[in-house]
Order: C-alpha cells, then structure tokens, then sequence
C-alpha cells in the first residue's frame, strides 16, 4: 500500500520577533524587527498507511501544532517534503481540504448565532455534498452522537461537550479519507470522552478513515491508537506501538503499604518513599530492578505490616516521566516501525 | 462565478437571520445610528446657515456630498464588514481565519461572508436623507450624464473605502496589535470627503489627492454635477476619474491582501 501521509525531513523555523514597546513601538515593529530563530519542527520524517489511527503526542510546546498546520495546508513548511493524500497540502488548498476533515479541540467550526442544524445545512453546500451522502452520513451521526437533543439550539447555548460532538460531525459529514484531531477530549467529564473515544473507533473502523490524533490525555491513546509518535523539541523521539514504550520505559511500579505500628522512617531497599500517611506508606520501585514478591519479603522481615497493594504505575505518570526525565534521549534512536 | 456569488448568498443569508432574531433590538440600533449620524450633520448645517456658506458652497451643495459620502461609507461598511479591523483582528487572533482556510471556499469570498452588519442600514438611510434634503435645496441644470455619474461615483466610493479597509486589514497578517494611524485614511477619508476639499490646508489636500486619492472620489465630481468653479484648477478630466481610481486600488488592494495571506501561511501566526 502507498502511505496516505509522507513525510521527509520537514522542518517549520519561526522568526520570533522582539517588539518594540511604546506607543511608537508599533510603527517601529514595521520597519525595523530584530527576531530569534525557533525550530518549531526540526527535520521529522515518518509515513502513515491508509486506515491507520495514530495517537500524535509530546508535552506543551514540542511542535504538534506545527506538524498538524502543515499537513493542512495552513502553514508552509520551510524545508523538507509532504505529501499527504497524494497532494502538497498548500499547493492548491481548495482543492485539498475538500477531502480532509479538522478538529481543533479549542475552536469550532460551527455559525455561533444560528441553530446547529443550520451550519450543517451550510456545510453541505460548502463541501458540495451529494444530498444522499449528507443525509445518510448526518442521521447516522446524530444517533452515536446523540445530538438530536440540541441539534435545533444555536451553537453558543452549547455545552463544551456537546459543540465538540457538534463539531466532530461537522468535519467528518463529507466523507474526508484523512482526519486531523487536535485535542478532541480537551475540558470534558468521563463519560463525553468515552463517547468521543467510540465515535473516532467507529470512523476509523467502518469507513477506513485514516486518524491522526493529537492530544494530551493518554488514555485517549491507550484506548484508540496502536501506533504512537512522541514528538519533543520539533524531534520525533519515538515512533512505534504504545505497549513498547510503555513496557521499555513505564517500569514503574507502586507499593501502598500500610503497617500495623506507626515507623518514623520505614527505608526499604531498592524502593523509594513517595508519600507517607501516618501508618499508610507509597513506595515505588523498578520492575526490573526487583520483583515484588522480594520486596514484600523484606517488608515483613523488618516491619509489621496489616496490608499491601501493588500496582503498575498509571499511564498517565509513565508518559509524564518520560517527558521530564527525558527519558527517550538517552536512546541511540526510539524507533520501532509499525506495521499495520 | 455563479456558484461563488450563491455560496457568498448562503454566507450573508445566515449572517442576516443571525442578526434578525432580536427585531426589536435591531430596529432601535437602526434608528439611533441615524439620529446619532444625523446629528453631526445637523450640527454643522445650523452653523454653516448663519454664513450662508462655505468658500462658496451652500448647505445644499455640501448636503450633496455629504450624503453620497456618508451612504457610500455605510454601505461598504456593511458590505465589507468582513473586511473590519475589528472583526478580523481577533478572527486571526483566535484562529478563526484558520478554520476559513479549512474549507473548501475562496477566502476572500469567506471573509466577506464572515460579517454583514445590518445595523449600518443606519447610516446608509442617514445619508440618503442628507442626499435628498440635498437635492431639494441645489439648483442644477440636471441632464442624462450627470444622472448617471451619481450611482457611479457611490460605487466608486465603495470601492475606495472597502479597498481602504482591506489593506489596513491585510496589516493584522503582520501587527497583531492595532494600527490606529490607518484610521486617519478610512474614517478621516470619509470625513474629509464629506466636506468641499478647496476649504482644507495644502498639506492635507495633497495627502489626500497623491497618497490616498480621495479628491477624485468627491470633490472632484461634485465639481462637475453642481457646476461649481474649481479653485485648484484641476483639468476637466479630474471629474470623471473616480471609477477608475476606484478600480485600480480595489485591484492593489486585492493583490496586497494575497500577499498578506501567503506571508501569513509561511510565518504563522
């Protein structure tokens, strides 16, 4: 199969410009600018295959947004190649963004003032699609994402979750073989997410449509994407299935113990106090370096203890830890291909 | 072209029904826009009556151009409202525009799609009283050319001002904060134009007639339809030039405004 998405040594240099304060700062900033360099994107290359549902990850800052501007055609890169779709997304932008849909978390899409039926309606002209597809595609998602209850409601009196649901339909109501998510879980409760999660399964599955996520809720990610990219610094630092990083660099583990006696310093070898709660302690330790049955053995050699429990570390912490030790530095190269 | 203009339709259409929902409202910030407007007019015209005139235009006369300027500015103001720094200031700012370039649409078609003040309605009525009150004071040996001409210099002036208005818009690609100077062009150009320019210092009529030719869009007509003697002795051309200036800076501004979009598409925002 030919990747959907190609992408060969891209790289996206900002000018960032000091301005000039003052009031006549502003008319200085035209004429005379004194700038720094920032490598947004430095020099990422990858390829996604057709179908494929990608979870784009790195903390604040690392270059997700630019790689997602330029695979959309908003931002030209400075150097480097991309194809996606068969196209150079910038080229000719009309005609791109006909065949792919958008989501940015943080925005809408949708007419603020009128009825939410209204912007679809609108859409359908937008995007020139054929009456049936719009029908068939706008009823289907109306019942998984159940927005029959506020369909008729101007978008402004929407809840969060309800215009993201809202906004999720509207990128998707033309068929786009190739879908961009920014942040689709941002601000929202449990059980909106959850319904999120099973409506980007049900696009991915039934119409094959290839996903890149973006987002900073992992489990978003645990529970949609195989593959994973972890981008940092404009590098991309990992680019394989999320089990491995997990179980490479997520060797964390957590012991809570609570002991029968109250012991001002309970040390325990090869694990680290994290919290103490009068009797109840938090230790963690390192897969590889101990096993759990030898810690609890030397637990109760030198204390008395009346429970234990002992669990990996949450995903969530794994992935944080990574960032902030970076740990995928320390690596000759992260990179394990996908298949799929 | 014909799809354009009908999506540019359905892109109006809902911006109108928007701003319809709350009639009442609506019809009082029409009417308090005229009153308001009105009032400057009203203002000058009493001061201007107890000398009879003004470096020899009368109330009339004045009223004639001032009613074409203020019309013509309403108009475009609601026409290019898209086009406002106040609107598309922030558009870029929240990342709005982003969500333009997504679809499938010509942008500028987008952007001129994006806001229609209705409420402007206002001050195009404003100015069309001023016109006719105008008229029924002006003596003028009326025939088929000057008829004509009147139309045309208002969409002339459209033109003018809505490309006065993309260009300064076109600065947000660059500034994202206000460039208030560029107001001096747009609101001072239709103030100026309201008036007889001979009555203005040099200084400003050249920055008017060579920078941003105004002079061509008001004076210079006025001075055809009213049979007025022209104190600049301007050649007889003059009067007629307001289309094609008009047209020649739509299309500069047009172009600057592609320009400001590929800047923005290679620096980001």
């Amino acid at each position: 199969m030919t990747p959907i998405i190609k992408v060969n040594d891209l790289k996206k240099t900002y000018k960032v410009y000091k301005n000039h304060k003052g009031y006549f700062g502003v008319l200085r900033n035209l004429f005379d600018r004194k700038y720094d360099l920032i490598h947004a994107v430095d020099g990422i290359s990858f390829e996604i295959e057709p179908g494929e549902l990608v979870g784009y990850i790195g903390p604040n800052g690392a270059g997700k947004s630019t790689t997602i501007k330029m695979l959309t055609g908003l931002l030209v890169p400075s150097s480097g190649s991309l194809m996606a779709n068969h196209q150079v997304p910038w080229k000719d932008r009309k005609d791109y963004v006909k065949h792919i849909g958008a989501v940015f978390g943080q925005r809408t899409t949708l007419w603020w003032d009128l009825p939410l039926s209204d912007s679809f309606d609108l859409l359908k002209h937008i995007y020139e699609i054929p009456e049936e597809v719009h029908k068939t595609n706008l009823g289907l998602f109306r019942e998984i994402l159940e927005l029959d209850a506020f369909i008729d409601s101007p978008v402004r009196t929407l809840s969060l979750g309800q215009r993201m649901r809202a906004d999720l339909c509207a990128a998707l109501l033309h068929n786009p073989t190739l879908v961009f998510l920014d942040e689709p879980t941002i601000g929202l409760d449990v059980v909106a997410k959850q319904r999120i999660r099973e409506f980007i399964q049900f696009i991915n599955a039934e119409k094959q449509t290839t996903i890149l996520l973006t987002t900073h809720d992992i489990i978003d990610i645990a529970k949609l994407c195989e593959r994973v990219m972890v981008i940092d610094h404009g590098k991309i630092l990992y680019d394989g299935r999320l089990e491995t990083l997990l179980s490479t660099y997520g060797g964390s583990r957590l012991l809570t113990v609570e002991f029968a006696e109250f012991y001002p310093q309970p040390t325990l070898e090869d694990a680290a106090i994290i919290r103490m709660d009068g009797n109840t302690v938090l230790y963690s330790f390192q897969k590889q370096d101990v096993s759990a049955s030898k810690l609890i053995q030397r637990l109760s050699n030198q204390y008395r203890i009346s429970d234990l429990e002992v669990r990996d570390q949450p995903i969530e912490d794994t992935i944080r830890e990574i960032y902030e030790k970076q740990l995928l530095y320390n690596q000759p190269h992260g990179k394990e291909n996908s298949t799929s | 072209m014909l799809k354009s203009f009908k999506m540019l339709n359905r892109l109006l259409h809902n911006q109108i029904k928007s701003q319809l929902q709350y009639p009442v409202s609506f019809i009082m910030e029409v009417l308090s826009s005229i009153a308001i407007m009105g009032f400057f007019f009203v203002a000058f015209a009493l001061t201007l009556d107890r000398f009879g005139q003004i470096a020899g235009w009368t109330v009339g006369e004045v009223a004639f151009i001032w009613g074409i300027t203020e019309a013509s500015f309403g108009l475009m103001d609601m026409l290019f409202s898209g086009f406002d720094y106040d609107t598309f200031g922030p558009m870029v700012r929240k990342g709005q525009f982003d969500q333009l370039l997504l679809r499938p649409v010509n942008i500028t078609l987008q952007v001129l799609g994006s806001s229609f003040i209705l409420r402007r309605l206002g001050r195009i009525i404003e100015g069309m009283i001023i016109f006719i009150y105008g008229l029924t004071l002006i003596d003028v040996m009326w025939t088929f050319e000057k008829i004509v001409y009147i139309p045309i210099i208002m969409v002339s002036q459209v033109l003018f001002f809505g490309s006065l208005f993309i260009i300064g818009t076109t600065t947000t690609f660059w500034t994202t904060e206000r460039l208030e100077i560029l107001n001096i062009f747009t609101y001072g150009g239709s103030e100026i134009m309201s008036y007889p320019m001979h009555i203005f210092p040099r200084a400003i009529r050249v920055l008017f007639t060579f920078v941003v030719p105004a002079i061509f869009l008001s004076y210079f007509p006025a001075v055809f339809i009213l049979d007025k003697a022209d104190p600049l002795n301007a050649p007889r051309i003059a009067s007629f030039l307001a289309p094609v200036i008009a047209l020649i800076m739509f299309w500069l501004a047009i172009r600057f405004w592609h320009f400001g979009i590929r800047n923005y598409q290679s620096t980001g925002s």
